[in-house]
């Protein structure tokens, strides 16, 4: 899997000529230069800043960060679903297994209800209300069926056996109304539902929120299962480092509404090259540890109106310098397939030293 | 189903309880029927000297014959009578000041009423929740804050204030509309078109103030409709691309109608009360005006009737609302009739 190793440029390549089919890794989705502004009175919001991205076909590809990061912004920009009067900006490029890549950004709404949920589904974060509490379960597989013109008969059938593989009772779920399910059984019963058309691909805004640990345990196992039933490509969003890092090939790290770092899984757990992942993996209590001890990252996250010049993780960055303060860091390959932006990211591992020995895992 | 039976039996003691307890105000209210007309005799036989306790006793049967109220009896016994007569022979007793059976009087209002109201709460309704749908979906525009100026007036300007100020633009103004009456006199009752232009021209001027009397829901609807527009299952169904159409009344419409539903439906009884106001300032010979005379003549068992008649209408309003709340939202299903996983 060759990877894209800019080192000077401050942007990923931006030449849109070359998503032709050339790209060595069999990429299904490529987030390019994605932005995306809210207007508010006190100025403009800047939620997503030119984030570059790629998902590689039937990998697991978990995005991590803390609350009010970007994460969900990212997920909705992949399916042009960023909620309005949010401006997405950018292109997200689609590659059909077979057929000329598209441009989701671009398409027309009429192309984008063909593309979403055929394509491209997607869980929502409130999965606790994402069913209309006067119809049934039923009543929104057949709808999703018959609004994209898809036979209703064979698509139950298929919801049927989604539920099943789901450990759901399919007869009694789909003829409940959403308030006689479980918090466990709604959540798992949206992701039959997302993927009642056979997607290939399915991005997922914290499918566990609100979900008690055994619960998300289990969703996490079953996804696993689905993925490789269905060959899905999964993006799974969510603040859980260590959960995603259960099923997850590659994890893409986001601080202050930007990517911070990207790479297989393993690399990030076990040597992080950013100095914010570095801390984010402090933070984490480690059972196996006798004294709870957890590191908290001082300071604060950055508004999204007035983001630092420079790197914006200088503030709360032990290693920041002059440098961090005027230039904002691009990507620079710190390992194989293995990419962060940070000026001193050589220095990260003295700096932020993870004093556990083969912490987690 | 037991919940129903419960709900039901609720109802007919609640028309129990309150026409028991209005039977009796009114038979202890001072100078009612019975005391007025008693009086009066009594005052001319004191003219013609010391009236004897025959001559009483006589007055006394006058009055009863009169008012079909025998003043010696006591209430509760007067009340086990008249609901012994309405049960067993269906008679509501004879108005006092028409003469005729109080049953007949409201049967042959009773229509015109349910006419004007009928149609002037469809209207309302209807309206209100078209209005409040457009404004939601056109928040914070020019049409939205204009309708909610408009609603907030509409809601704070009383009805009759509207029914008068019409009445003085369109029919003594203007003479668009007659200023009373509910028929145009020397046509023939029948299906043609002079009686049926006559019975419409009449009713126009109340069924615009009842329409506006039931009009409030605009504003709540609105709120409702922009509540329900952020909820994660429109944006769920917009994903999932769903129509418009569908969206627009099965998950925003449907839902945002729960919390209103209950007050739509017990407006059809506030519409009636309305009714007595309304069809006195029309001169509109219906339910309200019978009452409303009935009340200055102290028309006893008139007003005993019609006060049934406006007991019935509000607690079949209430009752259809909650009977029916089980349909319109699945969560409020009678306990035992649904299970939960």
């Amino acid at each position: 899997m060759a990877s894209r190793t800019q080192t000077d440029t401050d942007d990923f390549d931006t030449d849109a000529d070359d998503f032709g089919g050339d790209l060595a890794e069999d990429v299904v989705l490529e987030v390019r230069n994605a932005n995306v502004s809210f207007d508010m009175d006190r100025g403009e919001s800047r939620v997503l800043r030119d984030v570059n991205l790629e998902v590689r076909r039937g990998e697991v590809l978990g995005v991590v960060g803390e609350s009010g990061s970007g994460k969900s912004m990212l997920a909705s920009a992949m399916l042009d679903a960023v909620v309005s009067p949010g401006q997405l900006d950018g292109e997200v490029i689609f590659h059909p297994e077979d057929g000329d890549p598209v441009d989701v950004v671009s398409l027309s709404d009429r192309e984008l209800t063909e593309l979403r949920w055929n394509e491209i589904s997607f869980v929502i974060q409130a999965a606790q209300s994402a069913f209309n509490p006067t119809m049934t379960v039923g009543a929104h597989f057949e709808e999703t069926l018959r609004a994209h013109g898809s036979d209703v008969e064979e698509g139950l059938a298929n919801a049927r056996e989604l539920l099943e593989d789901l450990y759901l009772p399919a007869g009694q779920v789909l003829r409940s109304h959403p308030h006689e399910l479980s918090g466990g059984q709604k959540q798992r019963a949206l992701i039959a539902l997302s993927l009642i058309l056979e997607p290939s691909v399915l991005v997922m805004d914290e499918p566990t929120a609100a979900l008690d640990l055994l619960m998300q345990r289990s969703i996490i196992s079953l996804l696993a299962d689905l993925k490789e039933k269905y060959d899905l490509t999964l993006v799974f969003v969510t603040h859980d480092l260590p959960l995603v890092a259960d099923i997850a090939d590659r994890l893409a790290v986001m601080y202050a509404f930007e990517l911070a770092e990207v790479g297989p899984t393993d690399a990030i757990v076990e040597d992080p090259a950013h100095p914010y992942t570095r801390a984010l993996l402090k933070a984490v209590p480690n059972v196996a540890d006798r004294e709870i001890d957890i590191a908290g990252i001082p300071g604060s996250s950055p508004d999204p109106v007035h983001v630092p010049e420079g790197c914006s993780y200088h503030p709360r960055c032990p290693l920041a310098d002059e440098e961090c303060r005027r230039d904002d860091p691009a990507f620079r390959s710190v390992g194989d397939d293995h990419e962060a932006t940070c000026f001193h990211w050589e220095d990260a591992a003295d700096e932020i030293p993870f004093d556990t020995e083969g912490h987690d895992e | 189903m037991s919940y129903y039976l419960k709900r039901l039996g609720q109802s007919v003691l609640v028309f129990f309880v309150t026409v028991t307890v209005t039977f009796a105000l009114y038979r202890m209210l001072p100078f009612g029927p019975v005391e007025m007309m008693r009086a009066n005799l009594i005052s001319q036989l004191v003219q013609q000297g010391n009236p004897t306790p025959d001559q009483i006793e006589k007055v006394n049967q006058m009055v009863q014959a009169y008012t079909g109220i025998n003043p010696d009896q006591p209430w509760y016994f007067a009340y086990y009578e008249y609901l012994y007569d309405i049960v067993v022979y269906q008679d509501f007793g004879v108005s006092i000041t028409k003469r005729e059976p109080v049953f007949q009087i409201l049967f042959a209002a009773m229509p015109w009423s349910l006419f004007i109201s009928i149609y002037g709460l469809a209207l309302g309704t209807t309206v209100s929740l078209l209005l409040g749908a457009a404004m939601a979906y056109t928040e914070g525009s020019r049409f939205d804050a204009g309708m909610t100026v408009v609603s907030i007036i509409n809601t704070t300007v009383p009805y009759y204030i509207v029914a008068i100020l019409a009445l003085i633009v369109f029919s003594f103004n203007l003479g668009w509309f007659p200023s009373g009456g509910r028929m145009t006199p020397g046509t023939t009752p029948g299906f043609n078109y002079p009686f049926i232009a006559g019975i419409v021209e009449h009713a126009a001027l109340p069924i615009l103030s009842s329409f506006i009397a039931g009009f409030g829901g605009a504003l709540a609807f609105r709120g409702n409709c922009i509540r329900e527009m952020g909820k994660g299952y429109i944006r769920l169904a917009r994903l999932r691309g769903i129509s418009q159409g569908r969206i627009a009344i099965r998950y925003v419409g449907r839902n945002a109608l729960l919390p209103i539903y209950t007050s739509i439906m017990m407006g059809i009884a506030s519409l009636f009360g309305s009714s007595i106001i309304l069809e006195t300032i029309f001169n509109y010979p219906a339910m309200g005006f019978v009452t409303f005379e009935a009340l200055m003549d102290r028309d006893y068992p008139l007003i005993m009737g019609s006060f049934i008649f406006f007991t019935t209408l509000t607690l079949l309003g209430i009752l259809v609302a909650d009977l029916t709340y089980g349909i319109i939202d699945p969560r409020v299903k009678g306990g035992a009739e649904r299970e939960s996983y």
